[in-house]
């Protein structure tokens, strides 16, 4: 029963950190961008659905539609107007990555002080579905349930899209290798391009599936980002899947060492599971070794 | 050669007894923003000691920052202050050599994100510690110490980085570092044991922090493990020794003091838009200061200090078993590279390993070279079972390797590169005397007058001649040449026969992998075929490269 | 030589931007820094800069702070530690030196403002710490006399919220056991630590005792923790996201003790507008109001004009009385002498928001540490000798699904 209780548990946080991970991911394996406004981005969505939510009383779900695409757009612009004079001047990946950690640093910054003028700097949540559901003889919030659904749903459609389509596999492409992609005839800026801005749009989908169910700040979001960033590197740069396993590895693992353990060690036991995997796997789960 | 230096003393000796007097006419809010420069400029040059040269971006400085806190926070009632200070050092040290023995390994992105959750475990443990076994988190320090003895503390520790890091840049260590920074694999061949070297310049920038912490903590009178371990201090960390230049010693200082002031004046005047100011900022300096405010200056180089001139080693005698490989094999996933390789190569012989493209050729030299571990099999080096050695160990007993995909390292001069060659092999040379060298060497390969270019500035043709000199410099009794001689056109052609002729010559023996049958035809007194990762031919060249199978191999090889 | 131009130019900077000071008396300078960013924002924006701001806004209304005579003007000047302790004692340097202001207003949060104790008191400004619980209260006020604990110490929490439980159990509503749970900071496990011998003396007895990390997302587990432990009382030390957090995942699980209690958080105006709307009623929590008491609802209405948002029901009006007394002391004495007005709130009765606030040794023992929602407010229950306390009602009754 309890076994039961925590697989369920585990899965549900586990797609989450999943979902959160999914569009760096994207942003990080295709791209190239190692983006730290990451976070800021999943706060100003889940703000997005709030005021959606509050104020004009659209269902988060119905928000999806407006904010998704808008994020798109946003991020696409970002990428075009201004990553890429960072792009251009790059002479390799290393220095694009360096610049790029710089550069979202100064907007994770920007886009925190928007927010905080706009929103001040108190909490904000609102409940939505909170309905206790039974799974298997569990009960689970409704809103936690729907959120994973969706991010089932996107993730699959993702996985589907990268593997099934031209830009897919062009865009995989990229991840592997600029070069040689470039040398099949991709346009490797615009793939990137496409990447980071999909990326973005699935990191606004995140914010605003969890705002469902948590508390958010102008001010919180580089524990979205740093959440994001180590599923992104257990699971191994640019693998969809490493990032899926390592989000649900996590979860569970905190949700077993919270019921079994001591809950004050969940992010102990997370962190340990992290270093201890990249101590084996140093490229990370589903990493390709570096030549 | 530090003439030109030696008025340098005088004035910094006057700026640091300047600095200490400040404390004296300064008002608390000069002090506590020297306080807090100076605990950056400390925790950026610590970070860059280690960071800059070997461009592993390290997120753990929270870490040990906060280690120094904490121990300052536990025990600070219990010793005084200066042995305290003391037992954090050492904390730190032990931490940074635990982590550093299991992390080193990782690159890039891997040991970034690695070291903040490092950070964020050591947080979580100590808290956890605190709340379970000690039941209080959030400790407090009553110490009567004023700002001023902070400052002061703070100013010599300073100093103390400062000259430890000039200490090192002029010490082997230094170079070891630099050559790491820019190719690890080099750096195993030519003998440096990267793991150790990368371990203690880790402890020492670890123990800096530690002490910086150690030092701070009693201003705060409370400490709890969000205070100490706070993620920020990290990124501020690399944040200003990424801008002012992590590859120099004063860098980080031209990164700190401009961060720190840029902060203090946007505070002062946005504190409503402190982070949108900060923000632009940022991203403005991104665009217009790529190479960070360093990188406006000059490269600055370390002068050298002169070490006791080295042997010669004695090269084993003619017609000896100079390599033996036994049944050697190696996998990647399902393709086996090199299936089960049995040879055998003589001392003072030049044996041409050749082959169609994939045969395992390049595979085999990287086993001998230790760059690659074999799945089984053994290698047999002067009757010494050297298989699965480290490259930097089998480097030191006497194989020099070049690279098929030339490897010099780029932003070292031509004289660097070969030093490097010089200084970690068993019998070191450094100093004056390894300038020398590097000289003679220099001039053997026909790269004469080039010592102080960058070797990222040479051609192809000269990188390959840069990097047999480099491998010459180890003194090897076993070199390795992987297609050295491609790409050369037909006049440069003769004068590398010429040149692999007069080392022969001299008693070394040789292994070259080459598609050159020119020169095969000319150098070799054996040659090897392989196919598929099997020996399919073994013999004088002539014979050997006229056999069926040896043709077969060659004309197949266009499918396989 | 780099480093002495750039102290020369740090200083040069620091001078042009931040100006001198007029001398006269002809205004009065506050300053303060507080976390407008960073980890400390959310509390500092929900408690402290909204009392802030209505303060000010109160004083310039009355055209500014009487001194003898003449009323005059204010000035204020604030800064953003950025939730960064070295950051904060810089600011409040800089505030002493630099802008040379006559009044310090203290930051949020108990490790902000011990941090800054030493710095407060090497000038001697009165330090109002509304917004510090620790339960070394006693302790400081005696080492930096100029210090003031608006908000009492932890073991009045503990202390309040057992004799609610033990109101309770003498009356039948729940047993014994307690399952307890509280954040891994400092709040939370002093908060638990006061809490063990205080439950352990009550009778009570702790079937489970736990602590998570902060920044915890998922509390499912706790809860069903809790739930097993078959305790009719559930008590969380916890921060505002926790509080959301737990009580979502009891209503998720549906979990219904008969007394449930969260931290801070609870009493906030969102935990009830925005949240959990009806199912608040029952809950207990920190803090706590007299909402009959017409200065408070006057309090509460100026707030709303003032600041566009709702105070919360436990340091909101505590925050707002601790500048209250300094106000009244800075007018008792008549003009800005530190040390008069440090020794003016150290004797004297103030008339505030929360009634009358006379300290005990530097220490303000007149706060609500327990209290309700019942009836669609947050009210105090405990201490009882408070004026105006309510009674605990139990068992909570069962959450309802929120759509």
């Amino acid at each position: 029963m309890i076994a039961v209780d925590i697989i369920i548990s585990g899965l549900l946080l586990g797609g989450l950190y999943a979902m959160v991970a999914l569009g760096l991911t994207l942003q990080y394996g295709v791209a190239r961008i190692m983006n730290l406004a990451f976070g800021e981005f999943v706060v100003a969505a889940a703000f997005g659905a709030w005021w959606l939510y509050t104020a004009n009383a659209i269902s988060p779900l119905a928000g999806l539609i407006v904010i998704v695409p808008l994020a798109f757009l946003a991020n696409w612009l970002i990428y075009h107007l201004l990553l890429m004079p960072l792009v251009r001047r790059a002479k390799s990946r290393e220095v694009l990555e360096g610049d790029s950690i710089l550069f979202t640093f100064g907007l994770l910054f920007v886009m925190q002080g928007v927010m905080l003028s706009l929103f001040g700097g108190q909490l904000y949540s609102y409940s939505y579905l909170l309905v206790p559901l039974d799974v298997l003889g569990t009960t689970v919030s409704a809103n936690r349930l729907i959120a994973f659904a969706f991010a089932i749903v996107i993730g699959l459609g993702l996985y589907l899209a990268l593997t099934r389509t031209r830009a897919g596999t062009a865009m995989r492409a990229v991840a592997v290798d600029p070069r040689s992609a470039r040398l099949v005839g991709i346009d490797v800026t615009r793939m990137s391009a496409l990447a980071f801005a999909l990326g973005g749009a699935l990191c606004a989908a995140a914010g605003v599936l969890i705002s469902m169910f948590l508390t958010f700040s102008a001010s919180g979001g580089v524990l979205f980002t740093m959440k994001a960033l180590i599923v992104v590197i257990l699971g191994g740069v640019g693998s969809l899947l490493g990032t899926l396993v390592a989000g649900l590895l996590l979860g569970l693992a905190e949700i077993a060492t919270a019921r079994l353990i001591d809950p004050g060690l969940t992010l102990a036991v997370n962190f340990a599971i992290f270093l201890g995997i990249l101590l084996v796997r140093p490229t990370g789960l589903f990493g390709r070794s570096s030549s | 050669m530090s003439a030109a230096r030696l008025w340098q003393a005088p004035v910094l000796l006057l700026l640091v007894a300047a600095l200490a007097v400040v404390p004296l006419v300064a008002n608390g809010y000069y002090l506590a923003l020297g306080v807090g420069m100076l605990s950056y400029i400390v925790l950026a040059t610590a970070w860059a000691l280690f960071s800059g040269p070997t461009r592993y971006i390290s997120l753990a400085t929270a870490a040990f920052f906060g280690i120094g806190a904490y121990t300052m926070a536990v025990l600070s009632e219990a010793m005084p202050v200066a042995a305290v200070i003391v037992v954090a050092a050492v904390i730190g040290v032990a931490v940074a050599l635990v982590v550093g023995l299991a992390t080193l390994r990782l690159r890039g992105i891997f040991f970034v994100i690695f070291t903040f959750g490092l950070a964020e475990l050591i947080r979580q443990i100590v808290t956890w510690y605190e709340v379970k076994i000690t039941r209080t988190v959030g400790r407090y320090i009553f110490l009567d110490i004023g700002q001023e003895q902070i400052y002061w503390q703070l100013l010599a520790l300073a100093v103390l980085v400062f000259v430890v890091g000039w200490l090192i840049g002029r010490s082997r260590l230094g170079l070891a570092l630099r050559v790491i920074g820019d190719d690890e694999t080099v750096a195993r061949h030519v003998a440096i044991d990267t793991t150790r070297a990368k371990l203690v310049l880790f402890a020492i920038s670890a123990a800096f922090m530690s002490v910086t912490g150690a030092v701070m903590a009693p201003r705060w009178t409370y400490i709890d493990p969000a205070i100490a371990f706070n993620p920020m201090i990290s990124f501020q960390v690399v944040i200003m020794a990424l801008l002012g230049g992590a590859g120099k010693l004063y860098g980080p200082l031209l990164g700190a003091v401009p961060l720190v002031l840029l902060f203090e004046v946007i505070n002062a005047n946005f504190p409503n838009h402190f982070a949108i100011v900060l923000g632009v900022v940022f991203i403005v300096i991104v665009y217009f200061l790529p190479g960070g405010v360093a990188g406006l200056y000059d490269r600055w180089r370390s002068g050298t200090l002169a070490l006791p001139a080295a042997a010669a080693r004695s090269h084993a005698a003619p017609g000896s078993a100079m390599l033996q490989l036994v049944r050697l094999r190696k996998a990647f996933g399902g393709l086996v590279a090199v299936n089960d390789l049995d040879l055998g190569v003589e001392a003072g012989e030049i044996l041409g390993l050749i082959g169609p493209n994939g045969s395992g050729k390049t595979t085999a030299l990287n086993l001998i070279s230790g760059a690659l571990k074999p799945d089984s099999g053994e290698i047999l080096y002067k009757g010494r079972p050297i298989a699965g050695l480290a490259a930097n160990r089998i480097a030191r007993l006497g194989i020099a390797r070049t690279f098929q995909i030339v490897r010099v390292l780029e932003h070292l001069s031509c004289t660097e590169n070969i030093v490097a060659g010089l200084a970690f092999r068993p019998r070191p040379a450094w100093g004056d005397d390894a300038r020398r060298r590097a000289e003679d060497l220099l001039n053997r390969v026909g790269l004469a007058g080039r010592g102080d270019v960058p070797a990222g500035d040479l051609n192809y043709i000269d990188q390959k001649r840069l990097e047999l000199a480099r491998a010459l410099a180890l003194e090897p009794e076993l070199l390795l040449l992987d297609e050295w001689l491609a790409g050369l056109n037909p006049s440069e052609l003769a004068i590398g026969i010429d040149l692999v002729q007069s080392l022969r010559d001299e008693g070394l023996t040789i292994i070259m992998v080459e598609h050159v049958m020119d020169a095969i035809r000319s150098l070799c007194d054996r040659c090897v075929v392989m196919n598929t990762g099997i020996k399919i031919a073994d013999g004088p060249p002539s014979s050997v490269l006229s056999e069926p199978e040896v043709v077969a191999a060659y004309l197949g090889g266009a499918d396989a | 030589m780099k480093k002495v131009f750039s102290t020369l130019a740090a200083a040069a900077a620091a001078a042009l931007l931040l100006g001198g000071g007029a001398t006269a008396q002809d205004k009065i300078k506050i300053g303060y820094a507080v976390s407008k960013t960073g980890p400390n924002a959310p509390g500092a924006g929900i408690t402290t800069i909204p009392n802030y701001q209505l303060w000010i806004h109160d004083i310039n209304e009355a055209g500014g702070i009487k001194l003898g005579e003449t009323v005059v003007p204010i000035e204020v000047i604030e800064y953003d530690d950025q939730s960064n302790t070295e950051e904060l004692v810089r600011a409040v340097e800089r505030l002493v030196n630099q802008d040379e202001v006559d009044i310090l207003l203290t930051p949020w949060g108990t490790g902000m403002n011990l941090a800054v104790g030493p710095t407060f008191n090497k000038y001697g400004y009165p330090q109002m710490a509304a917004t510090a619980a620790t339960d070394r209260a006693y302790e400081m006020g005696e080492r930096w006399p100029n210090s003031f604990w608006m908000l009492g110490t932890s073991t009045m929490g503990a202390k309040s919220l057992a004799e609610v439980l033990t109101k309770l159990h003498d009356a039948g509503k729940i047993n014994e056991k307690v399952a307890m749970v509280s954040v891994a900071d400092a709040f939370g496990i002093e908060l638990a630590a006061a809490a063990r011998p205080v439950l352990d003396e009550a009778g009570f007895e702790l079937v489970m005792d736990e602590s998570y990390p902060i920044t915890t997302q998922d509390f499912s587990q706790l809860i069903s923790s809790a739930k097993d432990s078959g305790a009719d009382t559930f008590v969380a030390f916890s921060y505002p996201p926790d509080t959301f957090g737990l009580t979502g995942a009891a209503i998720a699980g549906e979990y219904n003790p008969a007394a449930f209690y969260t931290a801070v958080g609870t009493a906030f105006p969102i935990y009830k507008d925005q949240l959990f709307h009806d199912n608040v009623d029952g809950v207990l929590g920190i803090g706590g109001v007299n909402t009959d008491d017409p200065k408070f609802q006057d309090y509460r209405k100026r707030h709303v004009a003032v600041t566009g948002q709702e105070p919360d029901r436990w340091a909101s009006p505590v925050t707002y009385a601790s500048l209250e007394v300094l106000q009244q002391a800075i007018e008792r004495v008549g003009k800005i002498d530190r040390e008069a007005i440090i020794k003016e709130i150290q004797t004297g009765t103030f008339d505030t928001v929360i009634g009358e606030v006379k300290l005990d040794r530097n220490v303000n023992t007149n706060v609500w540490w327990a209290g309700q929602w019942q009836n669609g407010d947050f009210h105090g229950l405990a201490p009882a000798g408070m004026e105006g306390a309510k009674e605990p009602v139990a068992p909570k009754p069962a959450w309802k699904p929120a759509g």
